[in-house]
């Protein structure tokens, strides 16, 4: 379904966000891609939308070769992709309804095929109710719901998801995972980048992992790290913000320690033991509800 | 069907949201096409006066009442032999009377005169050039014959208005041309503005995979609909005008003829209506090449 051979991507001014990257998946999978910030996880998606093109290397979607693709194809092979980020994207002057409703008016799809599908996914996500509301009188988890409905309202053979929880709690996030798998039982390929330990470790799902461009590690119902690694890596993003609200009450500790994921690691880097259990305690939080 | 439907009113709806900037490219499209199709149909009255007399310049030569009939046929073939003269008629007083109360018809006064003393209307010669461009010779020699108390000459009067319309040519078409960048530049920058205010939903229909026309169609429709706007008010301004111009010569001697056919006005016309829109789409077509959230 998705085929990465050999791909490297040198950006303007030198940076290189990967670098001979080959990666296989398979239709039906789910693979979460892990990595701290800048090890290429966006630039990857952004490859297999055909938002960037490798300067050197292959990339294969959807039965389509992405990397050779002619501009005027482009639309075609993203009506095959799902795309689900972790701003939202949605339109605020538009109901949740229109919003899901634009991404099949825009492809040029009936007005009764929209009519019938949109209640559908809708209810899938759970905002059959919310369908009348607007982005802003939503929370973020609800938003996320819409922006997932949107992604799948075509029925897309992949579904890609750029941090689809970064903005969201724990518990939040549990509930845009549900759907997630949900969809990929339908036989949706699902590829996801996350920073999210509790998610990964929760799921087991497959994990590619990146790191300054290259993968590192490619395990079927892999964690978010493995145990022989944490000590030696070097601590690459600081998360200032994390450490500081780390300080203040439990609960605050909690909810950013799963919702800004792999930065919270970061204060605890001198000793690999801490982080893998903080990581342990919000997902049993996120189990409960 | 239904995707016309979409850009028209997707057009629309940019247009109501940049409404005075939209007004402000209107308005240039306005000007540069009331220049161009204004030059278009003063040129045309132009051709059709100077053409008419070409064909038939004449020179009047009134005369005195007090010459014979003897003496009028004496003068009538010695005019005839000069060599710039291709033919001469003979208008008699009360033939000229007839004439008068013709043109005069829209101006009462005048013909109020004319009928209360009809010997103020003088008999005349009528000279055809062989040249039209002898009419001044022929002037001249006129001028010299005893019994000849005036004369006048449609000459100068095609002279001046060939000028005029060299002079202004050059001068209105540079300005057009100067307006019409100006147009379309300020049609561009409607566009820009509206793929700027879209950029948002420009951005899903492409993660979604609109086709890259569907996302243009609207835009370059509004384009042409500025231009199509504008166009539609300097045809309408133009006609107008000319239509008052029409009814401010009706009073006067008709030695020049200011109305224009109804041909060459719709030909012009729908000619000038589609220069609109073409201009309309050649500003928006510019603004969607370069502007980067567009970028494939």
């Amino acid at each position: 379904m998705i085929r990465l051979e050999n791909v490297t991507k040198v950006y303007e001014g030198g940076v290189v966000a990967l670098k001979d990257v080959t990666v296989d998946i398979q239709k039906g999978e789910f693979v979460f891609l892990v990595g701290p910030s800048g090890s290429g996880k966006s630039t990857l998606i952004r490859l297999l939308i055909r938002e960037e093109l490798p300067t050197s290397g292959d990339v294969w979607v959807a039965g389509k070769h992405a990397s050779q693709l002619p501009n005027w194809k482009v639309p075609h092979l993203r009506r095959s992709i799902g795309t689900v980020f972790q701003d939202f994207k949605l339109l605020p002057n538009k109901t949740v309804y229109e919003n899901v409703a634009f991404a099949m008016e825009v492809i040029g799809k009936p007005k009764s095929v929209v009519r019938t599908q949109v209640p559908q996914v809708l209810k899938l996500v759970g905002l059959s109710a919310k369908a009348d509301r607007y982005p802003r009188q939503l929370s973020g988890g609800e938003q996320q719901r819409v922006s997932v409905a949107r992604a799948f309202i075509n029925r897309p053979l992949i579904l890609l998801a750029d941090e689809p929880t970064g903005n969201l709690d724990p518990a939040t996030s549990v509930g845009i995972m549900r759907i997630l798998d949900r969809i990929n039982r339908t036989g949706t390929t699902v590829v996801m980048a996350t920073h999210d330990h509790a998610i990964v470790d929760a799921m087991r799902r497959r994990v590619v992992e990146l790191e300054r461009g290259r993968v590192v590690r490619d395990e079927h119902r892999g964690v978010y790290e493995t145990l022989e690694q944490p000590p030696s890596r070097p601590t690459a993003v600081v998360g200032t913000d994390a450490a500081t609200v780390t300080d203040g009450t439990a609960d605050v500790e909690l909810e950013v320690d799963a919702a800004t994921d792999a930065d919270a690691e970061e204060p605890a880097g001198p000793e690999p033991e801490p982080a893998p259990s903080a990581e342990a305690g919000p997902s049993e939080v996120e189990e409960s509800p | 069907m239904n995707r016309a439907v979409y850009a028209i009113r997707e057009a629309f709806t940019n247009i109501s949201r940049n409404a005075l900037v939209v007004l402000g490219a209107v308005l240039a499209v306005f000007i540069s096409l009331s220049l161009t199709f204004g030059i278009l149909v003063f040129g045309e009255i132009v051709r059709v006066n100077t053409t008419t007399w070409a064909n038939d310049v004449r020179v009047i030569a009134f005369l005195s009442d007090d010459l014979t009939p003897a003496e009028i046929d004496g003068l009538q073939r010695e005019v005839r032999y000069w060599p710039e003269v291709r033919d001469v008629f003979f208008v008699s007083k009360a033939e000229a009377l007839e004439e008068a109360k013709e043109l005069l018809a829209s101006n009462p006064a005048a013909l109020q005169v004319i009928l209360e003393s009809p010997d103020v209307v003088p008999a005349s010669i009528r000279i055809q050039p062989s040249d039209p461009k002898d009419y001044e010779q022929i002037v001249l020699r006129l001028r010299g014959i005893p019994g000849v108390d005036k004369v006048v000459s449609a000459g100068p009067a095609i002279d001046a208005m060939i000028g005029v319309r060299d002079g202004l040519r050059i001068l209105f078409w540079f300005a057009t041309a100067a307006l019409t960048v100006a147009a379309i530049a300020l049609i561009a920058n409607t566009i820009h503005m509206a793929v700027y205010a879209r950029r948002e939903e420009i951005e899903i229909m492409r993660l979604v995979g609109a086709s890259n026309w569907f996302i243009r169609t609207p835009f370059l429709v509004e384009g042409a609909i500025e231009g199509l706007v504008g166009a539609v008010l300097a045809v309408t301004f133009v006609v107008v005008g000319h239509r008052l111009l029409v009814d401010r010569f009706a009073g006067l001697p008709q030695w020049i003829d200011v109305s224009v056919s109804n041909g060459f006005m719709l030909q012009w016309g729908a000619l000038v209506l589609l220069f609109g829109v073409v201009t309309g789409l050649i500003g928006s077509s510019l603004s969607l090449a370069v502007h980067r959230h567009l970028r494939a």
